[in-house]
């Protein structure tokens, strides 16, 4: 048995204990896809369900991001309000999206069990694919640390997970899952050495180059929204760009609109973003959203020592000020 | 309307708003008398009691909104118009004074089957400010070129107060002629008020109009609809006597962008008008 | 001339040819990616790709035109682009779309002259799949990977050279203009194309698709819409990426000191579709609008216009970030 079965097998007892403790009514994790290097996220109701949830390289997805419909008030003031008692297994980038989501009142806090896992990285799509050199028709994690594909062409490949890892995973400021409930034994990955290395050559560019690359990779978007939609921290009821009254950005794919979009999406993010690249993963057009908003949480960092969702006990960013905040934005005077 | 350039379903035709009548005590209930600005465009626009039209205002964008006159008022269509803080072409329009340059397209969608209704008994049941296109069709009958056509008319109008009540001096003209039976309704009344009380579900029960050779004709909100069909399918009137508008968000008016449709309908196509049975028929309980 | 063999080393003397009354489009490497791009004299061709990730639909129902704009206190319709098309390298389950398509702009009453302009102006050249994806599933519902609806040519990839078929008359006088570069098809070349076309579709897994109308309207009612819906997202991706699917909006915006109104793509999806200005909204929850997206696709078109718009690309498929599948949606309502 692997160790990633192993941990699989421990998350799979835990959430029947959890149930059988009925210190939860509903469980999200993930569960086998239907597509080769892809899980799914599922949302289960009773102990005979876990068997379903998996655990290994291809849990991509942030289930954060249901919290805020999962705790939805209902619309009439008349009709009861039942919150789940909800466990969700978490990577460490989920978790801090959880927190975020606490802090932000999205959920109350004994409502909600955060079961951390052993991450050791998930492995990045785009890259397997890059690697393989052919479409991907079969995908397994066979013992820790390694990726066993198959392609259309027939060909096998075997990669270490460690050459796969997605952007975020080496950028994870956090060696393992923290400020859990409940965590699941395992190795992680800890090395947090990494951070910020992609960054490397947007930061090298100058303000004319990065804007022509800003421009360059939006020029791409189809206005789906994917970004927002799968992203935890994006919730609000009526999106800005969605408004009409009053009309903040046209509806279009017009690049002044678009970028409009994501400058307003991105700075909403500024403090709130959790880096877990959901956006990125979820472009359907192959927008580097990661590098923006990845810088935008460097900015963050060096400027405030604030990483969103690390330490719980903080006030959120924007909504407290120290007198010693860097004036460095303050160009006059 | 540019001559000999694009011709697009998407474009509206000039009109001048000529008349603006603020309906009620609220102010957001205005009635728009509007006239063709280009001769070909007021020659070509013929209309049926229950259809509806687009308004554009540029700028601010598009409302469809049900016509409120009827296809014999000459020279001019009249339109009803909520306003709503959140929607912004009805902002726009109720900012708008006698004189302004709108655009309007249409008119769209289907209509009160007034030739199938010739011979029977019409029965209008009316809420709110649904009323508009109900208003239409009782001008429509009542013209002395169509009355004869038609048995009893019986209408129950009802409104949330005194205030709120739509083409008050036109209520009155009607109640005072002998061809027509108006049954007109507040949901609470206020110190001048000297008419019936009570909602519009509990009126028809109390008017109790006979279903026999029967079409009831019934416009309103929601949740007025809801409380308003049992009892009359109580009174006999069967799904395909009972005949409603349908509301929904729409967009093209010509059944194409997707928006209005409820099962394989379009509500600006293959509706608003409906039989009940029709309504039963579709899926997502289309009420 | 009704079929033509091109060396693929020929092929820019073809697009120089056509360039000269048409803006040509083919598939253009783009990184990891393939595109449809418009073709310069040096554009190298790429003849390694599954599909675009956008269908071909954008190039006649973009995700946004100014349809009118104010001049003088009017509104003016602006006319649709007059520009000649030749787009090359079309997989057959997006060419199959257009006509799905045409049928929703053109009705008996109103043509949307935006769409039907830029079809009219436009030749399709399809080019076969020889190796469908895994995520392909076109041969379900009624296409092929050698499919021959919608597009005026079919190309086939024989690999040094390509099999152009003439499907239309538009496409008969593309290849009659351009004559002098084409040699005629062996038997053999013919046949060849014909064998990969049968071994593509061969390849190809199917679902069971039988009698899916009546079904999904039995299954109206069941619980599987809002099970599946419980983790959509609600982003506009499988609408977006679908060849068929063509809701749409108008918005009225200002541009500098120009007023216009502007058609855009929309999605049944987005839970603000349907909202009115009341604030009722008839579809709150995820699994309506998920039911209303697969109803319309299985049921209401076939009602309607006698077709599923569906063509089984596999692009929702492929793109859904939560891995929402389709196929499995099609399986589950046929049980």
């Amino acid at each position: 048995m692997t160790k990633m079965q192993d941990a699989q097998n421990r998350l799979r007892e835990t959430v029947k204990d959890l149930f059988a403790q009925q210190k939860v009514d509903l469980v999200v994790g993930f569960e086998a896809g239907s597509l080769p290097l892809r899980t799914r996220v599922c949302f289960l109701t009773s102990a005979d369900e876990a068997d379903r949830l998996v655990w290994n390289a291809f849990c991509t997805n942030n289930p954060a991001v249901y919290i805020p419909r999962l705790f939805q008030r209902p619309a009439s003031p008349r009709e009861e309000y039942k919150p789940p008692k909800l466990g969700i297994v978490a990577k460490a980038c989920d978790a801090r999206a959880v927190h975020k989501l606490l802090e932000e009142h999205q959920a109350p806090r004994e409502n909600v069990t955060i079961i951390g896992m052993p991450c050791r990285g998930m492995a990045c799509r785009d890259k397997v694919v890059i690697q393989a050199g052919d479409e991907v028709v079969e995908a397994v994690e066979s013992t820790e640390g390694a990726v066993e594909i198959k392609t259309r062409g027939g060909a096998s490949h075997r990669f270490e997970l460690q050459d796969l890892l997605q952007q975020a995973c080496l950028d994870c400021p956090q060696a393992a899952p923290e400020h859990v409930d409940v965590q699941i034994e395992g190795a992680s990955r800890r090395d947090t050495t990494r951070r910020y290395e992609g960054l490397k050559n947007f930061e090298a560019m100058s303000a004319d180059q990065r804007w022509e690359y800003f421009r360059h990779e939006l020029s791409k978007c189809i206005r789906c929204y994917a970004c927002r939609q799968v992203c935890p921290t994006c919730y609000c009821k009526t999106c800005f760009a969605d408004m009409a009254k009053p009309r903040w950005t046209g509806a279009g794919d017009g690049l002044s609109d678009v970028m409009f979009y994501h400058i307003g999406r991105l700075m909403h993010q500024a403090g709130r973003c959790v880096e877990c690249d959901a956006c990125t993963r979820a472009c359907p057009v192959g927008i580097d959203l990661k590098t923006f908003t990845r810088k935008l949480g460097k900015d963050v960092e060096r400027l405030f020592d604030y990483v969103p969702g690390l330490r719980p006990d903080e006030a959120p960013l924007l909504c407290a000020f120290e007198d010693d905040d860097t004036e460095e934005f303050v160009t006059d005077g | 309307m540019s001559g000999g350039a694009t011709t697009s379903p998407y474009l509206p035709s000039a009109v001048t708003i000529e008349k603006i009548t603020i309906e009620n005590e609220a102010k957001d209930l205005r009635t728009f008398r509007l006239a063709f600005c280009e001769e070909a465009d007021a020659a070509a626009f013929s209309h049926a009691c229950g259809q509806f039209a687009i308004l554009s205002v540029a700028g601010a964008g598009e409302s469809p909104i049900g016509i409120a006159s009827s296809p014999l008022d000459s020279g001019y269509v009249e339109f009803t118009v909520k306003r709503y803080p959140t929607g912004v072409v009805t902002t726009a329009l109720h900012a708008m004074e006698e004189g302004d340059q709108i655009g309007l397209r249409g008119p769209y969608g289907n209509a009160f089957p007034m030739r199938a209704l010739e011979g029977k008994n019409i029965v209008i049941v009316g809420g709110g400010f649904a009323f508009t296109t109900l208003r239409a069709t009782i001008r429509w009958i009542l013209h002395e070129q169509n009355r004869a056509r038609y048995g009893n008319v019986t209408v129950i109008y009802g409104a949330r107060s005194p205030g709120e009540l739509l083409y008050k001096d036109e209520l009155k003209g009607w109640e005072a002629r002998s061809d027509i039976d108006m049954f007109v309704t507040v949901d609470k009344g206020d110190e001048g008020w000297t008419g019936r009380e009570g909602f519009v579900p509990t009126v028809l029960q109390e008017v109790a109009p006979s279903a026999d050779n029967a079409v009831v004709l019934v416009c309103g909100p929601p949740i007025m609809l809801k409380f308003t069909m049992p009892p009359l399918l109580q009174l006999g009137f069967s799904p395909e006597t009972i005949i409603t508008s349908l509301e929904r968000r729409m967009t093209c008016g010509l059944g194409k962008c997707g928006r209005c449709n409820v099962g394989n309908k379009y509500v600006c196509k293959d509706g608003p008008v409906f039989t009940f049975k029709e309504i039963q028929a579709l899926p997502e309980g289309a009420l | 001339m009704e079929k033509g063999i091109i060396g693929k080393s020929e092929l820019a003397k073809l697009v120089e040819a056509m360039a000269a009354d048409a803006t040509c489009l083919g598939p253009v490497k783009d990184g990891q990616d393939t595109v449809l791009a418009e073709l310069g004299p040096d554009t190298e061709l790429s003849f390694d790709y599954a599909n675009f990730r956008l269908p071909v639909k954008r190039l006649f129902f973009p995700q946004s035109e100014v349809t009118c704009v104010l001049r003088d206190g009017q509104l003016v319709a602006l006319p649709p682009p007059d520009e000649k098309t030749v787009l090359f390298g079309v997989r057959p389950c997006d060419a199959q779309a257009l006509p799905y398509l045409t049928k929703i702009f053109s009705d008996e009453k109103y043509e949307d002259p935006y769409y039907l302009k830029r079809r009219e102006n436009a030749v399709i050249v399809s080019l076969a799949c020889h190796t469908p994806c895994s995520t392909c599933f076109c041969t379900s519902l009624g296409g092929s990977p050698a499919g021959r609806a919608g597009c005026d040519i079919l190309a086939f990839d024989l690999g040094h050279e390509l099999l152009l078929e003439a499907e239309t008359e538009k496409g008969k006088a593309l290849l009659a203009a351009h004559e002098a570069l084409f040699a005629a098809p062996t038997d053999a070349q013919v046949t060849a194309a014909a064998e990969q076309g049968a071994a593509a579709e061969a390849s190809m897994a199917k679902i069971e698709t039988d009698g899916i109308t009546e079904k999904a309207d039995q299954a109206f009612d069941a619980p599987l819409w809002e099970e599946i819906a419980a983790r959509c997202v609600a982003c506009g991706v499988c609408t977006y990426l679908c060849p068929t699917c063509h809701c749409f909006g108008f918005a009225d915006e200002q541009v500098g000191n120009r007023t216009q109104r502007v058609k855009c793509q929309d999605a049944c999806m987005f839970p603000l579709f349907t909202l009115e200005a009341s604030g009722h909204n008839p579809r709150t929850t995820q699994g309506q609008r998920l039911r209303q997206r697969i109803m319309h696709k299985f049921s209401y078109t076939v009602k309607n216009v006698g077709e599923i718009f569906c063509v089984g690309c596999g692009r929702c498929v492929l793109y859904c970030p939560v891995n929402i599948d389709l196929r499995e949606i099609i399986e589950e309502v046929r049980k």
